[in-house]
């Protein structure tokens, strides 16, 4: 396939707003996380004096005024260098590269599976519309949507590790092995905690989507010159029923990173979502702003890659 | 002192429902709790394994070395003194010190022939660098180095001799060097003693018994033992430290075997704990203590009898009933029992819960039933606000002690905070008129920091208590030398604050420790003592 001339003009330009987006959460997010109560968890610390703590802030340079700092921060990033973070005083470019591939992993695992499983059920759930089958799913997403992670993440840990012994409990590795297979042993309780927090949501979409598309004159047209109930289903029905739904699962990556925040900290997962989180309470600011920098890069990838997806799925749709 | 981890926290009862779930699938077979396995004569070998909260900072001194670095930093690193197991200081690199007869120097002997991890000799040059590099320099701001405000410099007299230098007595010294004072050395830190992230955030060179072999982020430290140690070889082959910081995980893992000893944060979960099989359940005293702070800048809570009417208002052998399952006692001056030699047992039933008697107190102080029930005094109620901050038992606690002030006609409003914004308020800003509390010290009485007037409003005096008599005895406790002189000047310590209650004392805790019944040799000491005694632990051959 050749590449267009606007098909590059429109990459062109959205890069540039997802550019100006990113740097928009970054300036958002230092100056309200610096605003907030509160200071750096060395400073904040009950046994620290009065004299050491001045000596602290000054150390760190947050005696300097916010708009300075930020403009500097700024300036660092732009030529790749996201600051040191306050609680190790390690590279936050280093400590999210250490984390980033746990994170990807689990919630590239938890996706996978909530697709694997979202669309068929969601699909029988079209077919057998108003049924027992159907009442019966439709409830257990309303379950799954209720229960929350930290509660379901260990109750896994106790049925599955603790009772009967056939999955580890937590990390990402035993202590003494590391090999593929009990990396995968240690990715398949959180990756399913994960993935019901969003599996309902991708349910509900492709039933009532199914339930549309086999509304259609189309569908009726294909039953009735003959063709068989899995060709309309497959062939004709689905495809048209997924659009809408690759463009939901663009909207629920955002909505994964958040999850990864409870599970890594139930599963004891070394993930950004982890990092996050030791971030936010202990003040980590420049932690804090490199960490939402990535996620939102993230999610402005996958906003991205969601539009190009609709090209190729749907003929209707052209980048002009 | 200590924050407890950096941890995500669901409540108690989560943990409960989810264990009665997995109840009901079978879990855990009722076995006698805290069946004692055979004793025995120890054996070498094995692997123990020990969760924490949070990536460990492995430089004592740095100021994020918050609580989840104490346990490795206390076995890797080596103090002059260690907590022996009477809490009294034992030696450890020093071996023997003399005080001059004027108490204003203290002359350490250091052990012969210490290695450092790398092979290279310790020496004084070590110790002087720890102290006069790091810990006086002031504007490095290092942790813990307010313990060491009397301490002028420290000299090298020879390379096994050390003299440190004080502005003042301070009695206490040989005991404050046995708590989280750590030598580091020079040859590895002198470029950047704080913020060598290789060394903590990697493989420090260090003295200990044991030495880190990898640190995995966000994961585990894995110790090894280390060949150069001056004492006798350590029993284990390893100690693993593993990154959770979910309580309740924690348990969990401790539930599978994935543990061999653990703090229990979560007492609500002891009683599911003692029923697995496998597990010990132990207590173990602590120097620590829960107060009440009631702001002195506050006119209504400088009568006494005030002070009095709430602690005989509050019911805290219900608190400790209800949050800490029962392991604890009632508190009634800041030394703990855990400090055997100074704490004195008669003061317990000073302050029975008698709301009839505070009542009685507070109508003393010209506190008279108003409209409501609710107390007032020249025609405004008895009514402020307590801060909460949110970590370990502290909002159930509050709860309790709201209810029984109301009991008798006190109004204290609950204004809970995340802790880090807590810790500003309340204590940087000393902006607060109540809040709960704890401290814990290192294993001495001089509790100085904590009371002394020049403390009120910016130091440890959180409540800005201030009295001549009180800051009398703090002199007089670090000026004494022997310790039958200091016996006696903290007994009337104590006597004095259960009098006059500078801090509102609430209860001395106890920390419950799991272990795996194979898992001997560990000293009845709170763990992050009994870090300290690792090369004696052995693991029972199953």
């Amino acid at each position: 396939m050749v590449v267009g001339q606007e098909v590059v003009r429109f990459l062109a330009q959205r890069i540039a707003l997802g550019a100006l987006v990113v740097v928009f959460a970054s300036a958002l997010t230092f100056f309200f996380v610096n605003l907030a109560p509160g200071g750096p968890a060395s400073v904040m610390r009950f046994d620290v004096s009065a004299e050491q703590r001045e000596a602290l802030i000054h150390r760190m340079g947050l005696d300097r005024p916010v708009p300075e700092r930020y403009v500097e921060w700024l300036a660092a990033a732009v030529r790749g260098d996201l600051g040191s973070s306050l609680l190790t005083d390690e590279p936050v470019a280093q400590r999210i590269g250490e984390r980033l591939p746990n994170t990807l992993a689990l919630a590239g695992s938890a996706l996978l599976l909530s697709v694997g499983a979202g669309i068929p059920i969601g699909v029988v759930q079209a077919l057998r519309r108003g049924r027992a089958v159907d009442h019966v799913l439709s409830l257990l997403s309303a379950v799954g949507l209720a229960v929350p992670v930290f509660w379901l993440g260990i109750v896994l840990i106790l049925v599955f590790a603790v009772s009967l012994h056939v999955l580890p409990s937590a990390g990402v590795t035993g202590v003494a092995s590391d090999s593929l297979g009990d990396r995968l042993a240690h990715l398949v309780l959180p990756a399913v905690a994960l993935a019901t927090t969003i599996l309902p949501t991708i349910v509900r979409f492709v039933r009532s989507s199914t339930i549309e598309v086999l509304d259609e004159d189309y569908i009726r047209t294909a039953t009735s010159k003959g063709l068989s109930p899995r060709t309309v289903i497959t062939r004709h029905a689905l495809r048209n029923a997924l659009i809408p739904v690759v463009s939901a699962i663009g909207a629920l990556v955002p909505r994964l990173l958040g999850g990864t925040v409870v599970t890594e900290a139930v599963f004891g997962w070394p993930g950004m979502g982890r990092l996050a989180l030791e971030a936010a309470q202990g003040r980590d600011y420049p932690l804090v702003t490199g960490l939402t920098v990535v996620v939102a890069a993230i999610a402005v990838a996958a906003s991205l890659a969601v539009d190009l997806a609709y090209t190729r799925i749907d003929p209707r749709i052209r980048l002009t | 002192m200590q924050l407890l981890p950096m941890s995500f926290r669901p409540s108690a009862l989560i943990l409960v429902a989810a264990l009665a779930v997995s109840a009901c699938t079978g879990a855990g077979q009722p076995a006698a709790s805290g069946a004692p396995s055979a004793q025995g004569q120890p054996v070498a070998g094995g692997t123990v394994t020990i969760p924490i909260g949070a990536d460990p900072t492995l430089n004592p001194w740095s100021p994020n070395a918050f609580v989840e670095s104490l346990f490795i930093n206390r076995v890797i690193f080596e103090g002059l003194t260690k907590p022996g197991k009477d809490l009294a200081p034992a030696p450890d690199l020093a071996t023997s010190w003399t005080i001059a007869p004027d108490g204003l120097s203290w002359t350490f002997k250091l052990r012969d022939g210490v290695k450092w991890s790398d092979g290279k000799p310790f020496s004084a040059d070590d110790v002087a660098f720890t102290f006069n590099d790091i810990v006086l320099k002031k504007e490095l701001g290092a942790q813990n180095a307010a313990s060491y405000a009397a301490v002028k410099s420290v000299t090298v007299v020879d390379p096994t001799t050390v003299r440190f230098d004080l502005s003042r007595k301070f009695a206490a010294l040989a005991s404050f060097l046995a708590y989280n004072s750590g030598i580091v050395p020079k040859h590895v830190l002198s470029a950047d003693p704080l913020k060598t992230t290789s060394f903590n955030k990697g493989t420090p060179v260090s003295t200990g018994p044991f030495k880190v072999e990898k640190y995995t982020s966000g994961q585990s430290v894995s110790l090894v033992r280390n060949d150069s140690y001056f004492g006798p070889k350590p029993y284990l082959d390893k100690v693993v430290f593993t990154v959770v910081p979910d309580p309740n995980t924690q348990i969990a893992q401790a539930l599978s075997g994935d543990l061999t000893i653990m703090i229990l944060d979560n007492k609500a979960a002891v009683d599911r704990v003692k029923t697995a099989s496998g597990l010990t359940v132990v207590s173990r005293p602590l120097v620590q203590y829960y107060w009440l702070a009631l702001n002195q800048t506050d006119s209504r809570f400088t009568d006494v009898r005030v002070r009095q009417a709430f602690v005989h208002a509050i019911d805290r052998k219900a608190i400790i009933k209800s949050v800490e399952l029962g392991y604890g006692q009632v508190a009634n001056s800041p030394i703990t029992p855990a400090l055997k030699a100074y704490f004195d047992p008669s003061l317990s039933e000073k302050y029975p819960y008698d709301p009839p008697k505070a009542k009685e107190l507070l109508a003393a102080a010209g506190w008279t039933p108003g409209a409501n029930g609710v107390l007032q005094k020249d025609g405004k109620p008895f009514q402020f606000t307590m801060d909460v901050g949110q970590r370990g038992v502290l909002e159930p606690v509050n709860a309790l002690i709201q209810q029984d002030l109301k009991n008798v006609g006190v109004i204290a409003d609950l204004n809970t905070m995340e802790w880090n914004a807590y810790i500003q308020k309340d204590v940087v800003r000393r902006d607060y008129t109540a809040t709960v509390n704890w401290w814990t010290y290192p294993s001495d009485p001089d509790v100085f920091p904590y009371y002394h007037s020049s403390a009120a409003g910016k130091g440890f005096n959180i409540p800005g208590y201030q009295d001549p008599k009180l800051d009398d005895l703090l002199v007089q406790g670090q000026s004494a030398s022997d310790l039958e002189q200091r016996k006696a000047v903290y007994k009337q310590l104590q006597a004095y604050t259960s009098e006059t209650l500078p801090y509102l004392f609430l209860w001395y805790p106890q920390e419950i420790d799991v272990l795996s019944s194979s898992l001997q040799g560990v000293p009845e000491l709170g763990l992050r003592d009994a870090v300290q005694y690792i090369g004696e632990w052995w693991l029972a051959k199953k």
